[in-house]
């Protein structure tokens, strides 16, 4: 056995030498032979005569020799070689079935490989189905009191974690320099389950009022900012002036929600009412992680926190509708409405492969059915069907290992460019990569349609083939096969009408987002972040300082105007907070159900101005308001219809808070300006109250500049560094970039339905006119014999083009249906229509009639075109 | 053995016996049989050569390349353990064969 396998091995790995030794053996041979001859006394010439005759012809012998070592592996070879020779013969076949199956399996690849890493893959944390999210009301985050009560009596769970996302700024160094950092309870890491990767994690001691302020960091801040030295753990970095001690280090793939360089702990910040955090009306970012006991259904936990809610929500006096708790596992919450997005681009390219296989499917039975001769002939001639079958075998599996090679690679490539482009916000985009076992699956079931396309019908031929075989070579194609291909190109067409569906519904919404108007100018508006941080910014410091800044903005070259909110258009109200109206009773509102309500948008003088925001009556701010002066706000026309409907709300009073818990003075409403798009295009326009930023200051405000033409956000930067180097400056971008963010979900959406729509369409339609082309190259004869009868050209198209009808009457319908079903899973994407928009529907049901009757019409008219005397000669 | 391989068999047989004498090449083999036959045998080389390769692919007989005199390389053929024993084994085959051959046609004294 073993010397059998060295023999295989030397035969693979030194055929040429073998050859050669071959060769060699058979001259020893004949010299020894002519020797022999001239030995017993014959001339050379007659020798050499002898001893060519005694070979019995050399050429054979060397043949039959290297025939002995001949193994599978050699006819596998020639197989190999009859395969590419065939596949080279027919290079729009070859080209066509490799472009499909590279876009098939490259699109599939790629994005069932983001699909899976967003939404199927387990999170990284120990047993990341026991965790849960909550949150309460509209997720608007959890006041602290009502975390500790669930807390208290909470028996479901291992633990309860909370945090929130913040920044600190770093002060070790010259300039100070902000991190994106998270606050967090001691329990947070214990109830993750994450280890550290150097030094420990937070304890229930380090929460301590008397304990040093610590901090845990990332990996990456240990990277960037500590140079990966072990004996930075342990010393303080200074942040805001105040130095904290690193205590350990995360894991590399250590990652909760938003990414954060440090990790503090929350409970000295809330000791000294950090946010307002110790009361129960404050919503903050804050946001609750429990890790469900084991044995403890997530029903059963979900149940209890909502008995407990509900029971502190008696205590209190707002109205239950503001005492919902949401409850949701984590996953379900990180992938958040990514998900939709998600599932819709995974179903879109699911249809795509199934189009491409199916296109693929008809591709191969045409073939097959074109080859039938070739192989009924070479059955008779006594080619083995095994042996056929192999051969088959050794095409297709060219074709398919060469698809999914370059597949593969095209699979890298997408997936390369959607990262490039997905949208920031797209969770877990870092654990993305090419996923090995679904590009294996998705070849693999390329590989299955292609033998059972491309084999089984030769199968049925060859063995029908012992029965009726050459004689009838003249009608090459069964009944069946044509119906069968006619039901591929039916399901091609009603896969084409679901996905043209979804890209007609995007392109649709993302025309409707472009004719929306915001409210406001959004062109060439620069902004950046700032932050008035820590005991250096007390709020009289504060109030002066924003008006210089405007005034430092407006000299900046190319800068037409300038000012500053707290809450950037588009981009959501930070503070969203209820407020009582003058000569109203909180039992008033508490009977109505629901407190009035907005977001509170403290902005400079001059805001409304710079934005274009219209006014509608009373007046602007106009710089008169100091902190001294009569405390005013200006409010947005949907506030002012929801409560003042007359249109009396000039003069009125507001003040934010409950009656009994009063936040900030009564204010007097001086102007009613036009509703802006504040938290998003696609949203509802909020209820806004706008305050005078000099009688309302906030830590971290927004600088927005309107230019002539792009501002380097780099000279904004560097204004208010001349005011104060020491101010953190980040974030910059441009309104229209918030806006094109902000879509860019729906964008992506739409670009890839949009490209695999018109790839669906595409394929459909060549695979329907290859349907109706194949029907009329098999009744060529019929046709001339038809023609020859007197049958007009117009009679010809109408035979053909009733077949391409049904494909159409069937197929559109059946895709309809599918459609209708398919597009509620666009629900989310959807802006400004339904998800069964009739005019929509209507439009793609009519590319797709408009389209199969184009592909269908072509080759009808080229058999309208046949010459009768030619069809039947042919024959 | 089958009998549709029985004179494929022979070849074999033959062959492991004259190289059970001691390593030889092709050319000395066909030498051999012609001689040991006293002419009465002689293989064609067309058969020679393939029968061989099919030997050491089998594991019965190995080879290797040797400088013969005059600049040449021959391959030299030896037998192996497997080798011998099939020569066994299928002489025995073979004498009983000839034996009942011999029985039925009635050519034995």
């Amino acid at each position: 056995m073993i010397t059998r396998l060295i023999a295989f091995a030397r035969g693979l790995l030194r055929r040429r030498q073998i050859d050669d030794e071959i060769a060699e053996e058979m001259r020893d041979h004949l010299e020894r032979e002519i020797e022999l001859h001239r030995s017993q006394g014959a001339s050379l010439d007659e020798a050499r005569r002898m001893a060519l005759r005694d070979l019995g012809g050399l050429t054979q012998t060397i043949e039959a020799t290297r025939d002995i070592r001949a193994t599978w592996f050699d006819s596998f070879g020639r197989d190999l070689k009859y395969a590419a020779r065939v596949l080279q013969r027919s290079p729009r076949f070859t080209a066509t079935a490799l472009a499909l199956l590279i876009l098939g399996t490259g699109s599939a690849t790629a994005i069932l490989s983001v699909a899976y890493a967003v939404l199927v893959r387990p999170l990284s944390y120990p047993n990341a189905d026991r965790l849960v999210f909550l949150t309460e009301k509209d997720g608007a985050g959890v006041a602290w009191p009502n975390f500790e009560d669930w807390r208290a009596r909470a028996t479901s769970f291992d633990g309860l974690a909370g945090s929130l996302a913040d920044a600190m700024i770093m002060t070790s160094s010259d300039t100070p320099r902000r991190f994106e950092s998270r606050s967090v309870t001691s329990s947070f890491f214990r109830v993750l389950g994450v280890a550290p990767l150097r030094g420990r994690l937070f304890d229930d001691a380090d929460a301590r009022p008397d304990a040093p302020p610590t901090v845990v960091v990332s990996h990456a801040f240990w990277t960037r900012e500590l140079g990966q030295r072990r004996e930075a753990i342990g010393q303080p970095i200074s942040f805001s002036g105040k130095p904290f001690q690193v205590i350990g280090v995360l894991p590399p793939d250590f990652r909760f929600m938003t990414p954060a360089g440090v990790y503090r702990l929350l409970e000295p910040q809330v000791a000294a009412n950090y946010r307002g955090m110790q009361s129960r009306n404050t919503r903050t970012n804050f946001y609750i992680v429990g890790r469900v006991r084991s044995g403890i259904s997530l029903a059963a936990a979900k149940l209890e926190m909502e008995t407990i809610h509900a029971a502190l929500a008696l205590g209190t006096s707002a109205s239950a509708k503001d005492w919902a708790i949401q409850f949701s596992t984590l996953a379900e919450r990180i992938v958040g409405n990514m998900a939709a997005t998600l599932a819709v681009l995974a179903g879109a390219v699911t249809l795509l492969l199934l189009i491409t296989c199916v296109n693929l499917a008809g591709l191969l039975l045409t073939r097959s059915a074109a080859r039938a001769d070739e192989f009924r002939i070479r059955a008779a001639i006594g080619g083995s069907r095994w042996h056929l079958i192999r051969q088959l075998l050794v095409e297709q599996g060219v074709l398919v290992s060469l698809g999914g090679v370059f597949g593969a690679v095209a699979g890298a490539l997408i997936l390369y460019g959607l990262i490039r482009v997905a949208p920031r916000d797209l969770p877990r985009l870092d654990e993305i990569h090419l996923d090995f076992t679904l590009m294996s699956g998705i070849t693999i079931l390329s590989c299955l349609i292609a033998f059972v396309f491309g084999v089984v019908p030769v199968i049925r031929m060859s063995s029908a083939a012992d029965q009726g075989l050459i004689a009838r070579s003249g009608r090459s194609t069964t009944r069946s096969g044509v119906w069968l291909r006619s039901g591929l190109m039916i399901g091609e067409v009603a896969l084409a009408t679901v996905l043209l569906s979804g890209s007609g519904l995007m392109v649709h919404t993302m025309l409707r987002l472009a004719r929306t108007s915001p409210g406001f100018d959004p062109q060439n508006v620069q902004s950046v972040m700032f932050s008035l941080q820590g005991a250096a910014w007390p709020d009289e410091k504060k109030q002066t300082f924003y008006p210089a800044i405007v005034e430092r903005l407006r000299a900046v070259p190319g800068v037409e105007d300038a000012a500053i909110t707290y809450s950037l258009p588009i981009l959501g109200s930070n503070w969203w907070n209820v407020f009582m109206i003058g000569g109203t009773t909180a039992e008033h509102w508490t009977a109505v159900g629901e407190f009035p309500n907005a977001g509170m948008v403290p902005v400079t003088a001059g805001y409304f101005e710079m934005l274009k925001i219209p006014l509608l009556k009373g007046r602007y701010f106009d710089g008169s308001e100091t902190p001294a002066s009569p405390p005013v706000a200006i409010i947005n026309s949907r506030l002012a219809k929801r409560y003042w409907p007359n249109g009396d709300a000039i003069g009125k009073q507001i003040q934010q808070g409950y009656g009994n818990a009063p936040y900030g003075p009564w204010r007097t409403i001086v102007g009613v300006v036009g509703d802006i798009k504040q938290e998003g295009v696609d949203r509802e326009v909020s209820q806004q109250v706008f305050l005078p930023a000099v009688q309302q200051p906030r830590t971290t405000m927004f600088a927005v500049a309107r230019t002539r033409g792009p501002v380097a956000s780099a000279a904004i930067e560097a204004a208010i560094h001349d005011l104060d180097r020491t101010i953190p400056v980040f974030n910059d971008r441009t309104i229209e970039q918030v806006m094109s963010e902000a879509s860019s979900r729906r964008r992506v959406a739409m670009v890839v339905l949009t490209v695999f729509g018109g790839v669906a369409l595409l394929l459909a339609a060549i695979g329907v006119y290859g349907v109706i082309a194949q029907g009329v190259a098999e009744r060529r004869r019929e046709i001339g014999v038809r023609m020859a009868l007197g049958a007009t050209g117009a009679q010809v198209i109408g035979l053909f083009l009733r077949h391409g009808l049904v494909v159409i009457a069937v197929g559109i319908p059946i895709g309809v249906a599918a459609a209708l079903v398919a597009v509620r899973s666009l629900k989310s994407l959807v802006f400004g229509i339904g998800v069964t928009d009739p005019a929509t529907l209507g439009a793609v049901g009519v590319v797709l009639v408009c389209v199969a009757l184009v592909a269908s019409y072509l080759p009808a008219r080229s058999a309208a075109r046949t010459d009768p005397l030619n069809a039947l000669r042919a024959e | 053995m089958k009998k549709s391989s029985l004179l494929q068999g022979t070849l074999d047989l033959l062959l492991l016996r004259i190289l059970e004498l001691g390593p030889n090449h092709g050319w000395g083999i066909s030498q051999r049989l012609q001689q040991m036959s006293k002419d009465g045998l002689k293989t064609s080389q067309g058969s020679l050569y393939p029968a061989l390769h099919r030997l050491e692919l089998r594991g019965e007989v190995k080879s290797e390349m040797t400088p013969s005199d005059n600049n040449r390389r021959a391959r030299m053929y030896t037998i192996t353990a497997a080798g011998r024993k099939r020569l066994n084994k299928e002489t025995q085959t073979w004498n009983a064969f000839a034996l009942s051959m011999g029985r039925v046609l009635g050519t034995n004294e």
